[in-house]
C-alpha cells in the first residue's frame, strides 16, 4: 500500500483528428475519469494540469482555472499547471502526492489534452525543432530533435557494436505492442524489422517509423489519499516509489548521453523506496520516445549486460510473452506522440495493466510496474513504481 | 554554399566575442581563469566554480567526430536547399564538444573518430558559422 493511488483514469485513443476539439477531449477524459473512479465530482479538491506543448492558448486557459470552472467542480482548493515536457505527468502526480500527504486535498484530478493536428505543419516543425534544441548552439547547424537522437543512436551503435537492424528491432517490438492496442495511432499496423529498415530515412540511422509522429490525444487521472482510496475504491493502483535524476538541458553538453546513469539513479531510488529489487518488476514501461532509450534502460538496470540492450530486444525478450515485457504502450513510436501527454498515456496504461484491463496486451499476473518518463530532449529521467 | 539561408544564432552579450571572432576566422573557447576550465557553450558564470573571471582561448580549430548523422528530412524550411546535411558532435582538442556540420570532400562518408578542422562559412548573407571538413593525419 502506498500513500496515494490512481483510483480512476480515462483516455481517448491517440489519433490525428483535427475535427476533435480540445474541449471535446477535455469533456470526455475528465467526466470519464471521475465516473471510472466512481466518486462524486465534488469530492475533487485539486486540479494539477499537464501543460500541453505548442498550445499557448490552452496553456493559459488551464493555468488560469478554466477547466474546474467549466465543469462546475465546487470544492476545488487550487488549480495549477505543470510543465516538464514529457515528464510533466510524473511531476503532476508527485505534486498531487504532496497536496494529499500535506493534508490539503484528498482527491486530485490530473488532466491532459493535446490537439496538434490543427496546427500548421510548418509551425509544428519549427516549434519542435526549436523548443528542445539550443537556439544558439544546435539549431543553426540543422540540428533537429530527430537529428540529436540520431547522433546518440550512432554513438550507441559505435560503442556497443549494435547493428542498425538490432536497433530497428526495438521499433518492431514497440509497434508489435501498438498494433494490438486500440488506443494506439498504429492499431492493426505492425511493422517487422524489415519494414522498419525499409522506411524512409530521416536522420541516419533513424528511419521515419523510428521517429515520432505527432498526434492528438488526452487523458485524465484521479489521484486519492490512502484513506480515501481504501474507503471508496475497489481497485486502486498504489504508488510505491519514486526516483529522479536531472541529466542536463542540452544534448551536446550532457555527460550521460545514453541516459544510462539517469536510469540507474532514478530507478535505483524508486526501487529502494518501494523496498523492491528489479527482479520483482513484472512490466517496465519506458517513455524515452526514441529506440536507444529502451536499450539504455535495460543496461542501466542490469536486466541485460552493458551494451546488449538492442540485441536483448532483437531476441524478442521484451515482447508479450517474453521474459521482460517492456513498454506495453509501444512508446511514442508505437503509439503516436501527444506532446507532453505521452507520459499521461503511460500512466493510463499502468492502471490498465495492474487492473487487468489491458486487453490483448495484458501481461498475465502483472503486480508491479516500473515506469520512467523524460522531458525536453531528455533532460531528466523520472521513475515511479506502481502496484495493486 | 554562398546561397545558404541559415537561421542565425540567437547571440547574447556573453557569446558575442565568440561570434565576432568567427566572423574574423577565429574559433574561441571560453575559459575560466579561476579554475582553469574550458567552457562550452559561453555563459555569464563558470558552471564549475561560479567565477565571473572568464576569458577566451583561441582554439587550434582541430577536433574529432564524436558522432555524426546525415539528415534527409525534418529540418525547418531554411535548410531545405542544403539537404542532406551532415550534422555532427565535434570534440575539439581543447576538451569541449560542439555541434556543427561536416562539409566538403568526403563529408558524406565521414564517421565517428575521423579528424576534422574548422572552416568559416558564410551561412546567411555575410554571417559566418564555424563548420568542419575532414583532414588526413
Ligand atoms: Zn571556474
Amino acid at each position: 500500500m502506498g500513500k496515494i493511488a490512481i483510483i480512476g483514469y480515462h483516455e481517448v485513443p491517440t489519433q490525428i483528428n483535427p475535427e476533435r476539439t480540445r474541449w471535446d477531449i477535455a469533456e470526455e477524459v475528465i467526466i470519464g475519469a471521475v465516473k471510472n473512479a466512481g466518486i462524486d465530482k465534488d469530492d475533487v479538491q485539486g486540479f494539477i494540469n499537464v501543460a500541453p506543448q505548442a498550445q499557448p492558448d490552452l496553456i493559459s486557459q488551464t493555468a488560469f482555472g478554466l477547466l474546474p470552472e467549466h465543469f462546475g467542480f465546487k470544492n476545488v482548493k487550487d488549480n495549477v499547471i505543470c510543465n516538464a515536457g514529457g515528464a510533466s505527468t510524473t511531476n503532476c502526480v508527485r505534486m498531487a502526492e504532496q497536496w494529499i500527504t500535506s493534508g490539503m486535498c484528498e482527491v486530485v484530478l490530473v488532466p491532459h489534452i493535446t490537439v496538434q493536428s490543427d496546427i500548421p505543419a510548418e509551425d509544428l516543425i519549427t516549434f519542435f525543432a526549436k523548443a528542445p534544441m539550443h537556439q544558439e548552439w544546435e539549431f543553426p547547424f540543422g540540428m533537429t530533435f530527430n537529428g540529436a537522437m540520431a547522433l546518440i543512436t550512432q554513438r550507441y551503435m559505435h560503442e556497443t557494436n549494435s547493428t542498425e537492424e538490432e536497433v530497428a528491432s526495438i521499433t518492431h517490438a514497440l509497434r508489435d505492442w501498438g498494433a494490438r492496442d486500440p488506443y494506439s495511432l498504429f492499431h492493426n499496423k505492425p511493422k517487422s524489422t524489415e519494414d522498419v529498415m525499409g522506411a524512409r530515412m530521416i536522420s541516419t540511422p533513424l528511419k521515419s517509423v523510428e521517429c515520432n509522429m505527432l498526434a492528438d490525444g488526452g487523458g485524465c487521472l484521479v489521484i486519492a489519499s490512502e484513506e480515501y482510496a481504501k474507503k471508496h475504491c475497489k481497485n486502486p493502483v498504489w504508488k510505491l516509489g519514486h526516483g529522479s535524476d536531472f541529466l542536463g538541458g542540452t544534448p551536446i553538453v550532457r555527460e550521460d548521453i545514453f541516459w544510462r546513469e539517469g536510469y540507474r539513479k532514478s530507478c535505483g531510488e524508486a526501487l529502494a523506496q518501494a523496498n523492491l529489487s528489479v527482479e520483482d518488476i513484472d512490466i517496465h514501461e519506458i517513455y524515452g520516445a526514441y529506440p536507444f532509450t529502451q536499450a539504455s534502460y535495460l543496461e542501466a538496470n542490469g536486466i541485460c549486460e552493458p551494451g546488449e540492450g538492442a540485441r536483448y530486444h532483437a531476441a524478442g525478450h521484451t515482447k508479450l510473452g517474453g521474459k521482460t515485457p517492456c513498454t506495453t504502450i509501444g512508446d511514442a513510436t508505437g503509439r503516436g506522440h501527444t506532446g507532453s501527454g505521452v507520459s499521461m498515456a503511460f500512466y493510463c496504461q499502468v492502471a490498465r495493466q495492474l487492473r487487468g484491463e489491458a486487453g490483448e496486451n495484458q501481461v498475465e499476473g502483472a503486480e508491479k510496474v516500473m515506469m520512467v518518463t523524460s522531458g525536453g530532449s531528455g533532460m531528466n529521467t523520472l521513475a515511479t513504481i506502481w502496484g495493486k | 554554399m554562398s546561397d545558404m539561408k541559415r537561421p542565425l544564432p540567437a547571440i547574447s552579450p556573453e557569446s558575442k566575442p565568440f561570434w565576432d571572432a568567427v566572423q574574423q576566422d577565429k574559433l574561441l573557447v571560453q575559459h575560466c581563469n579561476s579554475c582553469d576550465t574550458n567552457i562550452f557553450y559561453p555563459r555569464r558564470i563558470c558552471p564549475e566554480c561560479w567565477s565571473k573571471d572568464l576569458g577566451w582561448v583561441e582554439a587550434k580549430g582541430t577536433g574529432t567526430i564524436y558522432s555524426i548523422t546525415t539528415t534527409y528530412l525534418g529540418t525547418t524550411s531554411e535548410f531545405t536547399k542544403e539537404l542532406p546535411i551532415h550534422v555532427a558532435y565535434i570534440d575539439l582538442d581543447e576538451g569541449i564538444r560542439m555541434a556543427s556540420n561536416v562539409v566538403g570532400v568526403g563529408a558524406e562518408s565521414a564517421k565517428i573518430g575521423d579528424r576534422v578542422e574548422v572552416e568559416f562559412v558564410k551561412a546567411n548573407g555575410d554571417f559566418k558559422l564555424p563548420l568542419f571538413h575532414l583532414i588526413e593525419e
